[in-house]
């Protein structure tokens, strides 16, 4: 309980330090978000313009009067941001958090597909690259995952729609669900949507697990040396069971960490992925938004991807302490 | 890390007579301290570490990549008497013809771009940028990291909750969109610059990872003892935590460079970073997406993939070192590897260690 | 090979009137790169239903490989070979090595059980003491209530408290908890033979007497057969019925424990008599054994001990000696035993000789004496003991 309060807290605290970063950004850079929205205005609508026009929109767009003192400013900004103002896109010409509720659902998709396929992947091939330490299968398996890890997954990306997608159009390039499907419970939508997320997901998957997989395959061989999986082969105990509660476990706690990064590392990726895939999630709005130099829609996609992230790494938090009984008294041995 | 292993000599210890004379007899010299730290730290290992194949194509591939990035500097330079050697040309607009296939002309072996860029050229001459901002990036993030780390994990009470406390938040933001939001807002040029934001907050992943070791490594017998005997806390660290610490320092600077690497070329990949010439390999495969059509067209796919081999070649050698460590760093693999028995020296361990 | 020939003559020498176990020439070998390892070579012995047989041997002998090849449980590369039989008390001889995979992990704790020398890493540190109980009762079909109703009183007669050591995570146990809930765990099955790799290692001396003594109690109350393996012999000298003596992975010398202790006739053996650490002993007195423990890959012709023995001579060198008759519980296997108490005396007899209550024929004062030093303390002192250790983790 006093964890959950204490984990609890911590997250509220990044959200609150990101939000106030941004609003650092927004506000204080010489050359930041609001002197970038200024020129904006200027350039669109000549330099004549009131001062109070400007300030007006400026505002309007980012919730951020520029003329008020600091701390008013701030609260105002944060103010907005709880009641879910996250000021209005100046290119879409719609308010952020409409553009945002519209988007995160298909980058969440997109990522728990990735993300679990990508630890389901790796940890189930360590820990079989591990029982057969030597073995042709082993050597060949970590060449692999040495190899694919060395490319970036927006080479992959790339690989895909140009080879996969376009020339022989295999799977579809882009967007999130076929064009000519209607959005809503069918089963056409639903096939078609895993179909879209199919390479880009593949784009992720291939590319992360490699070093996941070795670091599964190196916990795995040290527990396997371990006297308890010995004791427990002599006590009877299944092969199963030895694997999953024996081996597994003890060989993924250590991993934890690099796991819950690797989140934060997937959900950054989203960007360039949902870019070259035309696949309209939060990164690519994020993307539209620097293209266009639209610094509201910018920052809300910022905002929620940390968010996002945040509730991502509570839950995998949460587990971890429920999977280690150590945690509790403050015993966490973590390897990289 | 390719340090040469020749200054790792020992220098002649004082004999005794001389020691107990003097008062501060534990003043060993700092050279002769650090000569000791060298050797253990450094080419010991290191030489370990050779035997391994992953160790050696690894480290052969990043030589190769810091040749590759002198000659590029030797040929653009306008030192003295550099200025008149060119060995390579620096990729110009119209050098050649336009859109030339690879290995169709010995003028121009990996062919040219959409507008008659040398491509093989553009790859050279990437490099010492892209290296600079690993090595600023993978510098920056390791320092930061240990210095942290090392710092929260020894002092503990305030100190180390405060540092966890920023770790922990700097960590949960996600890596490329703060970097793009910097890169935004602060549009940078210079490419150390560019190496420390891009690590901006990776640091504070290995922190964490550096302060649970530390954690660890004070209870040990040996640091308990020297904090007993009354050794400062910098001497600590630097003498009983630091060599210990080797491992993952060593491991997450690869890291950290990959994580340069792939992120820089996204960024000029995707133009969010702005560029006058074909300065990274990302500049070249946005060329190739944006203005030559490289996704759709077969007959210009060439000048997307080529930038993308150096890209890979290089986190395949860098990982590949960082792989080579783990025989260094686990005595395990060690003795197994070297097929070596230690038959006495653990109490009543009679299996035989070397079984493979 | 000479061992062979050693067991079709002397079958009487190793044989007991009513064996458990029967090890014939089992022999354990690992495969490596630099050549052969023969980590077990040739071992022949009888063990006797409900005694307590004491294997000793300095590190690196093979002792531990014994105990492995008694449930044929040798770690992976390794080959046993060999004959392994067991006697059930009730039924037909089971040949261990030819039972199928199944049948393995059946005889394997239901039969025959074993305490490792890690009882410190023997449990898997995410899960509950309990659940391990639970586990090793369910893998083995036994009824779950019964089995956890017999897990308690086990731990209880080992003075634990069941309600608090069941529910606890390894970590939150104190060395000498884990090592008796092993013991626990180890007897869950009702085994008839429980053998134990230097069960006391890694415990202090106040702890190693109490959990001695349980396991007299014990052994007592479930009528078991107990195999103690350790480098420590006064430790094992105190619960020991019969002591073998292991040197360079074969045996080489077994025989009553009283009969050892006094009348060692190995010169190893005399030797290790000698090493071995006494708190009585003057420092000055303690003599190393010279040289070094040989390499597996690479063992000394003839008799092994060769290189590091005052007797040895061409023979020793030509041949691997047989085991000889000592007396009728006692055999040797070494070709100059009757010269070894003159080339080798018990550097305590000088001291001893005065105050001795019991000397031999030779003027050597019996060795139970420099082990009997140590009274060992109430079984309610050491639960005192292991609360106080658990209470500071």
């Amino acid at each position: 309980m006093n964890w959950v309060l204490k984990r609890t807290g911590q997250s509220v605290f990044t959200v609150w330090a990101v939000a106030t970063i941004s609003f650092g950004l927004i506000r204080l850079m010489p050359g930041g978000a609001e002197d970038i929205i200024v020129a904006r205005i200027h350039e669109s609508q000549g330099s004549d313009v009131p001062a109070e026009v400007i300030r007006e929109q400026v505002q309007h767009r980012i919730n951020i009067d520029p003329n008020a003192p600091i701390h008013e400013a701030y609260l105002q900004y944060m103010g907005g941001l709880v009641r879910g103002d996250f000021g209005h896109s100046v290119y879409l010409n719609r308010d952020v958090a409409t553009i945002l509720a519209e988007a995160l659902p298909w980058t969440i998709f997109l990522m728990a597909i990735s993300t679990l396929l990508t630890f389901g992947l790796a940890l189930s091939l360590g820990a079989m690259m591990a029982y057969k330490e030597g073995t042709r299968f082993d050597i060949s398996q970590t060449g692999v995952a040495i190899l694919t890890t060395s490319i970036p997954y927006y080479v992959a990306a790339v690989l895909f729609i140009a080879y996969l997608g376009n020339r022989t159009s295999i799977f579809p390039a882009r967007g999130r669900y076929p064009a000519v499907v209607e959005p809503g419970f069918t089963i056409q939508f639903i096939v078609g949507s895993f179909h879209h997320a199919i390479l880009p997901a593949a784009s992720f998957v291939l590319t992360v697990y490699g070093l996941t997989a070795l670091a599964m395959r190196g916990n795995s061989i040290q527990i396997l040396g371990e006297d308890y999986v010995r004791v427990a082969r002599l006590r009877g105990l299944s092969d199963r069971r030895i694997a999953l509660r024996y081996v597994g476990r003890n060989a993924v706690l250590p991993m934890y960490t690099s796991l819950l990064i690797s989140i934060g590392f997937m959900f950054g990726g989203s960007i360039i992925l949902e870019e070259l895939f035309q696949y309209p999630g939060i990164g690519y709005y994020m993307y539209q938004a620097i293209e266009y130099q639209d610094m509201p829609l910018m920052m809300g996609t910022f905002l929620v991807i940390t968010v996002a992230v945040v509730i991502a790494l509570f839950v995998g938090d949460a587990t971890y302490s429920k999977l280690d009984p150590r945690i509790k008294s403050g015993d966490d041995s973590e390897s990289y | 890390m390719t340090v040469s292993p020749t200054e790792g000599d020992r220098e002649p210890q004082t004999d005794g007579g001389e020691m107990f004379a003097t008062a501060e007899l534990t003043q060993i010299s700092r050279r002769q301290r650090y000569g000791e730290w060298f050797q253990e730290a450094v080419r010991e290992p290191f030489s370990i570490a050779w035997e391994d194949w992953r160790m050696k194509v690894g480290l052969t591939i990043i030589l190769g990549f810091i040749a590759m990035a002198a000659l590029a500097w030797v040929s653009s330079s306008t030192f003295w008497v550099l200025e008149n050697v060119t060995i390579l040309e620096e990729p110009i607009s119209n050098q050649g013809p336009q859109s030339l296939q690879p290995f169709e002309s010995s003028d121009h072996l990996l062919g040219t771009d959409n507008q008659g860029r040398d491509i093989l050229a553009g790859v050279v001459h990437a490099t010492p940028m892209m290296l600079q901002m690993i090595l600023a990036g993978a510098v920056f993030a390791t320092v930061m990291a240990t210095a942290v780390g090392t710092v929260a994990g020894y002092k503990g009470g305030t100190t180390e909750r405060i540092l966890m406390t920023i770790s922990d938040v700097a960590m949960t933001i996600p890596g490329l969109p703060l970097v793009i939001v910097l890169v935004v807002l602060i549009n940078p040029q210079n490419p150390w610059f560019i190496g420390i934001i891009i690590t901006i907050n990776v640091w504070a992943g290995i922190a964490r990872t550096i302060h649970s070791q530390v954690l660890t490594l004070r209870e040990h017998s040996y640091v308990e003892a020297s904090r007993t005997m009354g050794i400062s806390t910098p001497r600590v660290i630097q003498k009983d935590i630091l060599p210990n610490l080797m491992p993952y320092i060593t491991v997450n600077f690869v890291y950290s460079a990959r994580r340069v690497i792939y992120d820089s070329v996204a960024l000029y990949f995707l133009g969010i970073l702005s560029f006058q010439t074909v300065e990274n390999w990302g500049v070249m495969m946005n060329l190739a997406y944006q203005t030559a059509g490289a996704l759709y067209n077969p007959a210009t796919t060439y000048m997307l993939i080529i930038p993308m081999i150096p890209i890979i070649v290089l986190s395949f050698g860098l990982i590949l070192f960082a792989q080579g460590t783990d025989r260094l760093f686990n005595p395990r693999v060690r003795t197994r590897q070297s097929g070596r028995t230690e038959p006495t020296e653990d109490a009543d361990d009679d299996t035989p260690r070397v079984p493979q | 090979m000479s061992t062979y020939e050693r067991s079709q003559h002397d079958r009487a020498l190793y044989e007991t009137a009513d064996p458990v176990i029967e090890l014939r020439d089992a022999e354990v070998v690992f495969e490596m790169d630099r050549g052969v390892s023969r980590v077990l070579d040739n071992v022949t012995l009888d063990i006797q239903r409900n005694e307590v047989l004491g294997i000793v041997g300095e590190s690196g002998s093979g002792k531990s490989m014994l105990a492995s090849a008694m449930l044929d449980a040798v770690v992976d590369p390794g080959v046993l070979s060999g004959q392994v039989t067991y006697h059930p008390a009730d039924g037909h001889p089971v040949d261990v090595l030819e039972l199928s995979e199944r049948e393995l992990l059946k005889h394997r704790w239901e039969d025959i059980s074993m305490v490792f020398q890690g009882a410190m890493s023997s449990f898997n540190p995410t899960m509950e003491v309990g659940e391990h109980f639970e586990e090793t009762i369910e893998a083995h079909d036994y009824d779950i209530g019964a089995g956890m109703d017999r897990a308690r009183e086990l731990l209880e007669d080992l003075y634990l408290d069941p309600d608090r050591v069941l529910p606890s995570y390894p970590h939150e146990l104190s060395g000498g908890m884990k090592q008796r809930a092993l013991i626990a765990l180890s007897l869950v099955l009702e085994p008839d033979v429980l053998v134990m790799d230097e069960p006391t290692a890694a415990l202090d001396l106040l702890m190693q007497r109490s959990i001695l003594s349980l396991l007299e109690s014990l052994k007592e109350k479930y009528d078991l057969t107990l195999i103690f393996i350790t480098h420590d012999l006064p430790l094992v000298a105190e619960l020991a019925d019969r002591l073998a003596v292991m040197y360079a992975f074969e045996l080489v010398e077994i025989g009553a424990t009283e009969e050892i202790l006094r009348r060692g006739s190995h010169p190893y053996t005399r030797s290790l008599l000698n090493a071995t650490p006494n708190l009585d002993a003057p420092l000055e007195e303690m003599r190393p054994i010279e040289g070094a423990a040989p390499d597996p890959v690479d063992v000394p012709s003839g008799c092994s001990y060769h290189p590091r023995c005052p007797l040895a001579d061409d023979e020793c060198v030509a041949s691997d000696p047989a085991f000889q008759a000592v007396s009728d519980e006692h055999s040797v296997a070494c070709y100059h035993w009757q010269d070894a108490p003159d080339a080798i005396p018990f550097n305590v007899e000088v001291e001893v000789a005065e105050d001795c209550p019991q000397t031999d024929k030779e003027g050597e004062c019996l060795p139970d004496e420099r082990t009997a030093d140590s009274s060992e303390p109430e079984p309610q002192q050491a639960e005192n003991r292991a609360e106080t250790d658990g209470g500071d983790q």
